[in-house]
């Protein structure tokens, strides 16, 4: 007889290494499929002034609630570190001066839109996408507001309507879709940024063009590509003077979090074998115990 | 036969479809040279007016647009009046009206720190200094990966200072909002505009105190410097914003850096030759060289003697290693004011000039018995 401890130990260790042999088996999972000349934007922090037009441009391109365009430069908003909400897909950040210099640093904010996104993995109706041109697009008529989403992002992007108790969206940065894969214009922001901190263009080019203006400029910046590698690689790419986590970018693998919980899923279900496994020793087990009754009932009668 | 022109058709068919899709990249092309550093921006180069200005370009005169796409080349020396006196910046006019730039006063500023090249970091050989946009693109967002459009050329240039000094990015400081209803007009001149810049006064001397044990003070005749031995403004502050004047909430990182600065002179003097324990004295030649540039060398600049400062030489104490024509019987007295009388003229320089010291008069007690100056000369006055 099989106690209903041992039970849970067999079929635990079996379910265990049937995901785990598929872990190892799919260590490189698949990534969405990518056009090889998506998209991307290229965030120069050392440029930016700080006038926080890109905040207003992105409210007024996304019919979010906004002041006119010179309450934009009010700086006191510099005070507290900000973070993008229902009502802000991008806000900008004030960071103490870099050494030898009174020009504080600068930092946008918003959606780095991932190459292999977590929210799109954990979304479990498909509102959310990864587009293959670089945005990860949001569908409201799909999203049924479990805000997932939110849990799983590794930078907390995704804000949630939770003021309409009607139809809340999840918001966020959406790299102006309409117009960039409509009509290949750049994002709101990008074309208001007054010193061209924000460059739009293939994320490989604009790869090559991060990498040219440290390789130029060592002392100006870090010598890192935020974005390039992070969590799998995000189409929107940072440079900047210092360590990415000293403007509060969280330290990550270099492997998107999807593809650890993607890997275990798609594993265990894989060819249907986890769970095929998982009946088959359930029927063997049930199976065996009816033949001991069986037999201790001959025995009996 | 018509199997042959068949072909041919096709063939031409194939061309005129292929022709349009050739850029100039690939064409190989003598008067195209692949130049690995344009190579960037030969692929994406599609029409001929993105490198020429005249439609139709010849080997002599193939009429460039002058961009400096790598690193910045300036020509020639312009005066702060050369340029316009303001500069209407109205081609991006768009949420805002358009920038009223005081050039003059810009330029004025630029002088005292680095010169024109301190915002144009072009000029054509000729000294012409072109426009920014006939490089930076007028288009809204930036077009070009290897440059800046126009937009983020001008703020870019102007920011860099502007934020520095006055610690804030109001964009209200250049522009004048366009409000709804009204197009964009040109804005009122600012109080500025038509004002040199107040020529600046200097503290004659500066005394630093450092952490240096063997010599704490650090003492900086500024009036040397520039009244004396004829240095630039822009020699010493080259590169300089505004901000290191009109910030008042400056640090002290944002002083002068004195290491480089003083070095790039006095770099092969010793420590001691600036630290100090007593404050020093300013500079006297009599003190420094050992005679006095009183009274015939007083109008003598510097660098007659001494070169460029960047290239100082110290010449010997001989009066000949300079005057090489005085050899004996060459000089001419006269130049010193004092025609010598017959008796006077065939005595050798240091019968009167005893050990050849020039800085001081001459004694007539060694030749006369009763002492004879002042009241005779040895020759007529001038």
């Amino acid at each position: 007889m099989v106690s209903r401890r041992d039970f849970f130990k067999i079929t635990g260790t079996v379910a265990g290494t049937a995901a785990l042999t598929a872990v190892g088996a799919e260590a490189s999972a698949p990534h969405p499929k990518l056009d090889p000349d998506r998209f991307g934007v290229l965030t120069d922090t050392t440029l930016c002034i700080g006038c926080r037009r890109c905040e207003w441009a992105c409210a007024e391109q996304n019919d979010l609630p906004h002041g006119d365009l010179e309450s934009f430069g009010d700086t006191s908003v510099f005070d507290l570190m900000r973070r993008p909400d229902a009502e802000s897909y991008t806000v900008v950040n004030r960071y103490s001066p870099p050494a030898g210099t009174d020009q504080p640093l600068d930092v946008k904010v918003q959606c780095l839109h991932c190459e292999h996104p977590a929210c799109v993995s954990a979304c479990i109706v498909g509102a959310l996408v990864k587009s293959p041109q670089g945005p990860v697009i949001y569908d409201a008529w799909k999203c049924i507001g479990c805000r997932y989403c939110m849990i799983a992002c590794p930078f907390q992007i995704p804000a949630y309507e939770y003021a309409d108790p009607l139809t809340p969206r999840i918001m966020k940065c959406t790299m102006c879709s309409e117009r960039t894969l409509a009509e290949g214009r750049p994002p709101a922001c990008v074309e208001m940024c007054p010193p061209e901190a924000l460059v739009f263009g293939r994320r490989s080019e604009l790869l090559e063009l991060a990498h040219r203006r440290i390789m130029e400029n060592p002392d100006r910046y870090h010598p890192e590509v935020i974005g390039e590698h992070i969590a799998g690689g995000t189409s929107w790419l940072m440079i900047t003077d210092r360590p990415a986590a000293e403007i509060d970018i969280p330290e990550l693998s270099n492997e998107s979090p999807a593809v650890i919980t993607e890997t275990i899923q798609h594993g265990i279900f894989k060819g249907f074998t986890g769970p095929l496994m998982l009946f088959g020793i359930l029927g063997i087990l049930m199976k065996s115990s009816s033949d001991k009754r069986k037999e201790k009932e001959d025995e009996n009668g | 036969m018509r199997n042959s022109s068949i072909f041919r058709l096709l063939f031409i068919g194939l061309f005129l479809i292929a022709a349009p899709n050739w850029t100039l990249g690939q064409i190989v092309d003598p008067l195209h040279p692949k130049d690995p550093r344009h190579a960037p921006a030969m692929e994406k180069v599609t029409t001929c007016a993105s490198c020429h200005k005249c439609d139709h370009p010849t080997q002599d005169d193939p009429c460039m647009i002058h961009c400096p796409r790598h690193g910045s080349h300036f020509y020639g020396q312009h005066e702060a009046d050369e340029g316009p006196e303001i500069v209407i910046i109205d081609q991006l006019a768009d949420l805002y009206r358009p920038v009223v730039f005081a050039h003059r006063l810009h330029a004025d500023m630029s002088n005292m720190t680095g010169g024109c090249e301190n915002c144009h970091h072009y000029s054509e050989q000729s000294g012409v200094i072109p426009p920014c946009r006939e490089c930076h693109d007028a288009a809204k967002g930036p077009v070009s990966l290897n440059q800046p459009a126009l937009k983020g050329a001008y703020h870019r240039q102007c920011m860099n200072c502007h934020r520095d000094w006055s610690h804030e990015s109001a964009c209200g400081f250049c522009h004048e909002q366009v409000h709804e209803g009204i197009g964009a007009a040109v804005a009122d001149t600012t109080d500025i505009v038509g004002i040199p810049h107040p020529i600046i006064e200097a503290v004659p001397t500066y005394t630093y105190e450092t952490s240096y044990e063997k010599g704490a003070l650090v003492t900086f005749h500024h009036n040397d410097h520039v009244d004396m031995f004829g240095l630039n403004c822009v020699d010493c502050h080259r590169g300089d914003s505004c901000s290191r004047c009109h910030d008042t909430g400056k640090s002290q990182v944002q002083r002068l850096n004195h290491l480089t600065t003083c070095c790039a002179c006095h770099g092969e003097r010793n420590c001691a030759f600036c630290h100090t324990t007593d404050p020093k004295p300013m500079f006297e030649h009599t003190h420094t060289a050992g005679w006095a540039l009183d009274p015939h060398h007083t109008d003598v600049a510097c660098n007659t003697c001494h070169g460029s400062p960047q290239d100082f030489r110290t010449p010997s104490d001989k009066c000949t290693s300079c005057h090489i024509h005085w050899e004996d019987g060459a000089f001419d007295h006269k130049v010193t004011g004092l025609v010598l009388s017959e008796d006077h003229l065939d005595l050798d320089c240091s019968d009167c000039h005893l050990e050849m010291d020039f800085g001081t008069r001459p004694s007539c007690e060694d030749c006369h018995d009763e002492p004879m100056l002042p009241d005779k000369l040895p020759g007529t006055r001038l």
